[in-house]
């Protein structure tokens, strides 16, 4: 095994000492000479046609310095794919949820903004909305998207042929209906926006992102101006879970502000906000019908999933499949047909989660334990039996390279006792387990690589240039760490430019698990492309070959003789007197096939690399009140190679906390006509200290062939199979198997009393 | 979230809170804490001219025994009731309702005694930002003619959800209110109006100053509640029990208190319920469990769909908090006494 | 609108500030301060993101009126290092992994720190209590609790106690 400097060291993160210390300035603590306030004028109505605006009053009110509407825009609908461009940054013709955007005031203080938007007058029609999805098909009122029959936003079809067929040769089937309604990030940062325009008319602006050049693009056909004029910036982000990819209208309506003003603005979301105007999790319906064999070998398989997609696209694509592929990627599924809705309804945007598919995937594995249970098979076996093998090909055509699911299912298992505790437990304590894999990365066209450039400074330090994002997972950390690890520098010689549009290169985010594996590839190879030069003129210096020598801890060594040696800083200094570059760049781009599109071709190869988790839960439950205690979880992960333990274990025990506990026990959202209830904190029950157990996390390392240093995504797949042990493990506990999620004690309760009655 | 405007007055003496209160009346809003008042502002359902603070009232905080009373001035921080010998040994109820009130930050010393009683009654439909309240019809408690907690309701079903209140009432507290005009003293059973929009029986004239507790000798008490998360959440459903053993010692409860709180107007005191429990003795399980059923059937029909649980569970669950809380207390060492 | 001249002891600094009564102490030691360690992450004391010691008490800045503050002793977490040098604390949080996007960090970092004060050695459950009142998103709390439960009382089996010297020094 290679040994590394720091790769696979436990390594405090370089970002956390300005974050202790109350130094890191996210988008809210930014200021600048002038700043005016910016609020946004939402509906108050799911559905309705805008008659008429008229912003005269709010732009008499002292202090407000520009009001604006959809009439002062270019009128480009954004769409992540063309065939989804749906939404408009400010409505004109109709709001078609409560929170669409429908004017920006800028004002000289927060009290001023609000009173002028009170002043705008708005003057609506109300149509007839639609809340829920399966009603939404059928509807004959006026369709949200003219465009969209039966407010059928996205149909992704899958079928890898013989479905009927392997039912055919079946020994028993199933078939099972799950349910889960919305469910939210809750960031711990509110979004927000800053934007002004400089002196050479080029937009800066700063905001929490997924990936900064997901942002620049839509901006730049939004003011229809250069892609360069729009200059991202980077800001300290807390957190985003999958709900800060894309544009958001008040980026836009922010910058429009900003233009129109001359000022730099800052719209500060509240908290509500930040739940209904940004994105939400999709609530699903889902129905799963399985055939195995006598040995619970899974032979054919036909899911039908209907998801509620608000008002607008998204996403909606890459959310209609996310949760399938999850699945096809865990499972060996024999052969299998999908279908996927995504139905707009009158309610919040729905775009990508941490755990994007709670119901499907929840279900899919319930249905696995009720398989098990029919056929005398222990879950963890049933498990076993289907588990993706390294070498395999998905149920899409992608060839899973790297995989040691089976690894993490029997040391999970080992780790919590399972063949002493399943079957064995006392009354109302269950023990479940859960089986998940996450996809390394989306086939994103041009923007799927990225590229590195690394300059170094005379005083022997580095300077390295990535467009990775953090959105607090640690990914400059992970950056620090490859490029000290590749230069043979210690972490604090590195100092990253990134997250910035002007100065970085294109990137695909943080989005889709992809920031290692992409990001930190690339940065691996501009630093070993800058390492090769250093030791070129190195080798001269110590007067050997180039390929003997080794970079550690600030100095150049002969491998064989480290007595030989000569300090980076010198090299550089060398190098600079004799006219030669030791600054590089290095790419990564995966090698996905680009003929893979979501709805249109599913199949192929979908990324690089698979990761694999499993995640054991074993709870306690009060059978008066319903209430549910965990007792233990293990989360074991598959992450290829583990760049920083301290920093996955992290990863593994927020994913327990946001998929598990959260997302499996007390977060849903809640409605009346469209009107979120439980749009804050109060209301909307995120875990607390108090609430979580104890977690062991298992790491499992497979090295992947392509992944930087066999690393691959890390924590994912944590979080979905957190919330299908735990729905595994309450089910165990009470002897009934749940299908509507997340199991709150209303439905615990319901469940054990029905299971009374009918054994009476 | 910006606070709305007001002035702003911090007397140093009772007297002259009094006078400001006398003054401005419905225009004006008292600070204790600032817990409840606060956000409620800053969601507009409240918009007092004049606040009055209570900053400079530190006689209005104490917890002290004086002829058969405990008496805990109406400023007293949550933190200090907590941690008081004589409210654990005293009056153990309160003690567990006010650890489950909040958080450790917020109880610390923001949140007051006074201030967790006067905590206005809340509705998931009403406890919302201005903007989700825009484009509706208002409810009634915020003007309007509608209730959305429940189909066709002609008057406001807002929820008391204060721990503290539920617990005193169990333990047969009386409150003392002091204006210009004099002091009045209301046993806090008495002290609601089954009005959901305006739930306290007082004057806007009218400050809280003391609460008093009846040290009832061989009395236990306990409080149960349910919330799905163990911090920072309102209870869905709770109970407060107190227990009086029968003078002559045989070994049974001589009158028993049970109040459900987080269904009602107000804190139901359920005085038939707890009549029946006298002359059970301590140990007769069946019937503190069937206490508990019947306070369920008693306690049910006043709640409404508004807390944030399904309705039908908050309903089943008054059986269970009660019979756990009455269980409890029976099982309290000088009820065991008792026996 | 009425302004009132008030005095803070802000992390051991005295400032006279001219506040309305509608701002929050949240408000003055952000905006008027520009102190903006404090976050406001839902501004109806619910997230804990806003708090701060005040006279050595953990409190809400946003539901704290910057009147009610005058003449107290405020707290920040700017206040808690000795300039450079972190408070034991501070670099068990970083040590410990228990920071990750950070937003949450501050308020942790003032409710810890009000909990050591009265406890020097809290066992896990003492310190979950205590921070039942800051809500994370993403850590799950488990290195938090691990970096308040070793900040005073290094675990001699614990792989993160003594990893001080590998990160952050600047010689």
């Amino acid at each position: 095994m290679t040994d590394y400097t720091l790769i696979g060291k436990r390594m405090p993160r370089v970002d956390s000492r300005a974050k202790v210390m109350g130094k890191a300035r996210y988008t809210a603590d930014f200021k600048l000479p002038g700043m005016l306030v910016g609020k946004i004028l939402r509906s108050p109505h799911a559905h309705a046609r805008i008659l008429r605006i008229d912003t005269s009053r709010a732009l008499a009110l002292p202090g407000v310095k520009a009001v604006v509407t959809g009439a002062d825009t270019e009128g480009v609908k954004w769409g992540v794919f063309a065939y989804t461009r749906d939404q408009q940054f400010i409505q004109t013709e109709k709001v078609r949820y409560i929170g669409d955007e429908v004017a920006g005031v800028a004002a000289v203080d927060e009290e001023t903004a609000l009173k002028a938007l009170d002043l705008i007058h708005v003057e609506y029609e109300e149509l007839p909305a639609v809340f829920d999805p399966m009603t939404a098909m059928t509807t004959d009122t006026e369709l949200i998207h003219a465009e969209f029959p039966n407010n059928i936003n996205i149909h992704v079809n899958i079928d890898t042929g013989s479905v009927d067929e392997n039912f055919a040769k079946a020994y028993y089937i199933r078939e099972d209906t799950f349910t889960a309604p919305e469910e939210s990030y809750f960031h711990g940062e509110p979004y927000a926006v800053a934007a002004r325009f400089d002196y050479d008319d080029c937009l800066e602006i700063w905001m929490p992102n997924g990936g900064p050049h997901m942002k620049s693009k839509p901006l730049s056909n939004a003011f229809k101006i250069p892609l360069h004029k729009v200059k991202v910036k980077k800001i300290t982000i807390g957190g985003a879970f999958g709900g800060r990819s894309e544009i958001c209208p008040a980026d836009y309506i922010c910058a429009l502000l900003a233009k129109k003003t001359g000022h730099p603005v800052k719209i500060v979301f509240t908290r509500e906000e930040n739940t209904i105007a940004t994105r939400q999790g999709h609530a699903m319906i889902t129905t799963h019908k399985t055939g195995v064999d006598r040995e619970g070998r899974v032979l054919a398989r036909e899911t039908t999933c209907y998801m509620d997609g608000g008002a607008y696209s998204s996403t909606g694509p890459i959310a209609t499949s996310v949760p399938f592929l999850s699945m096809e990627q865990a499972y060996r599924m024999g052969s299998v047909r999908y279908n996927g809705y995504r139905i707009y309804t009158n309610k919040p945007i729905r775009g990508m989660i941490r755990v994007h598919g709670r119901g499907f995937a929840c279900g899919l594995d319930t249905q696995l334990d009720m398989i098990a249970e029919h056929l005398g098979i222990d879950p963890v076996e049933m498990r076993l039996r289907n588990s993706r093998q390294p070498g395999e090909f998905t149920s899409t055509g992608s060839q899973v390279w790297s995989c040691a699911m089976d690894e993490t299912i029997k040391k999970a298992a080992a780790a919590a006792k399972w063949q002493e505790k399943f079957g064995k437990l006392p009354p109302f304590h269950g023990i479940g387990i859960g089986t998940n894999s996450v996809q390394t990365g989306f086939p994103m066209g041009i923007r799927g690589g990225s590229q590195s450039f690394i300059k170094f400074n005379e005083d022997g330090e580095a300077t390295v240039m990535s467009g990775v994002v953090d959105n607090g997972q640690g990914n400059e950390n992970m950056l620090v760490q490859i490029a000290a690890e590749e230069l043979g520098l210690l972490p604090e010689d590195i100092h990253l430019v990134s997250a910035d549009t002007e100065t970085t290169s294109s990137d695909p985010g943080s989005y889709s698990q992809v920031s290692t594996f992409v990001g930190g590839q690339a940065v691996k190879n501009a630093a070993a492309n800058c390492r090769k030069k250093l030791f070129d003129v190195a080798a001269k210096i110590l007067k050997t070959d180039p390929d003997k020598l080794t970079a550690r801890n600030r100095m150049i060594y002969v491998t064989d003789d480290p007595e030989k040696s000569v300090s980076i800083k010198k090299t550089v200094r060398v190098a600079l007197l004799n006219f030669t570059s030791v600054n590089a760049e290095g790419g990564y781009w995966p090698k996905v096939d680009m003929k893979r599109e979501w709805v249109s071709n599913p199949y192929g190869q979908m990324c690089e690399a698979f990761s694999f988790g499993t995640t054991i839960i074993e709870v306690k439950v009060d059978p008066d009140t319903g209430r549910v205690t965990v007792l233990n979880a293990v989360a074991c992960q598959d992450v290829g190679k583990a760049l920083n333990p301290l920093v996955l274990e992290g990863q593994f025990e927020g994913s327990v906390a946001m998929g598990g506990q959260g997302g499996m026990l007390t977060e849903y959202h809640d409605w009346r006509e469209g009107r979120c209830l439980n749009p804050t904190m109060l209301e909307y029950k995120v875990p607390l200290a108090c609430d979580m157990p104890e977690i062991t996390g298992i790491i499992v390392e497979s090295v992947d062939p392509r992944g930087p240093y066999g690393a691959k995504e890390a924590g994912m797949s944590i979080a979905m199979s957190a919330a299908q042990a735990y729905a595994g493990a309450v089910s165990n506990a009470i002897g009934v198997y749940m299908d509507s999620f997340p199991l709150t004690p209303d439905k615990i309760v319901a469940a054990i009393l029905e299971k009374e009655q009918a054994n009476k | 979230m910006r606070l709305p405007q007001f002035t702003y007055h911090s007397p140093d003496t009772l007297e002259g809170v009094l006078a400001l209160l006398d003054e401005y009346r419905d225009q004006a809003g008292v600070l204790a804490g600032g817990t409840d008042l606060l956000v409620r502002m800053k969601h507009r359902l409240t918009l007092p001219k004049v606040l009055v603070s209570l900053k400079h009232l530190d006689t209005l905080s104490y917890i002290k025994e004086t002829s058969g009373m405990l008496c805990i001035g109406a400023k007293t921080p949550i933190i200090d009731v907590i941690r008081s010998d004589k409210v654990h040994q005293q009056a153990p109820a309160l003690g567990q309702a006010c650890e489950r009130i909040g958080a450790v930050s917020i109880q610390h010393f923001r949140g007051t005694m006074g201030g967790n009683i006067l905590q206005d009654n809340r509705c998931i439909h009403y406890n919302q930002s201005q903007f989700h309240r825009s484009g509706r019809q208002p409810c009634h408690k915020d003007g309007g003619k509608i209730c959305y907690a429940r189909d066709e309701a002609d008057r406001c079903n807002s929820t008391c959800q204060s721990d503290g209140a539920t617990a005193l009432t169990a333990l047969d507290a009386q409150l003392t209110l002091n204006s210009t005009r004099g002091e009045r003293r209301v046993a806090l059973d008495a002290f609601y109006t089954t009005d959901g929009i305006h739930p306290f029986d007082m004057q806007p004239d009218e400050l809280l100053t003391q609460i008093d507790i009846p040290v009832v000798p061989g009395a236990v008490s306990t409080y149960e509640r349910l919330s799905f998360r163990s911090a920072i959440d309102y209870p869905i459903v709770c109970a407060g029990v107190r227990l009086v053993p029968d003078p002559d010692d045989s070994g049974c409860i001589g009158s028993a208190r049970i109040v459900v709180g987080a269904m009602g107007r107000s804190p139901l005191f359920l005085a038939q319920v707890s009549r029946s429990l006298a002359g059970v003795t301590f140990d007769d399980t069946a019937a503190l469990e069937k206490a508990g059923k019947d306070a369920m059937n008693a306690a049910a029909a006043f709640a409404a769909h508004n807390a944030g649980a399904e309705l039908a569970y908050r309903q089943a669950m008054v059986e269970k908090m009660v019979a756990r809380a009455l269980t409890q207390a029976a099982a309290r060492p000088s009820a065991r006494k008792a026996r | 609108m009425q302004t009132i001249d008030i005095t803070l002891t802000i992390n051991e600094q005295t400032h006279t500030l001219a506040v309305k009564p509608n701002d929050t102490l949240l408000e003055v030691v952000r905006d008027y301060l520009d102190l903006t360690g404090s976050k406001e992450g839902c501004g109806e004391g619910v997230c804990g993101s806003c708090t701060v010691l005040l006279d050595g008490h953990p409190v809400r800045a946003c539901l704290t009126l910057a009147l009610e503050a005058d003449g107290s002793a405020v707290t920040t977490v700017e206040g808690l290092a000795d300039e450079d040098t972190l408070s034991p604390l501070q670099q068990s949080f970083i040590d410990h992994g228990a920071v990750q996007c950070g937003f949450c960090t501050p308020g942790m970092l003032m409710s810890a720190t009000a909990l050591l004060k009265e406890q020097p050695s809290p066992d896990r459950k003492a310190v979950r209590k205590a921070l039942s009142g800051n809500i994370c998103r993403c850590t799950g709390y488990a290195k938090i609790v691990d970096a308040v439960e070793h900040a005073a009382r290094p675990e001699p089996g614990c792989p993160d106690c003594h990893t001080k010297d590998t990160g952050e020094n600047h010689d």
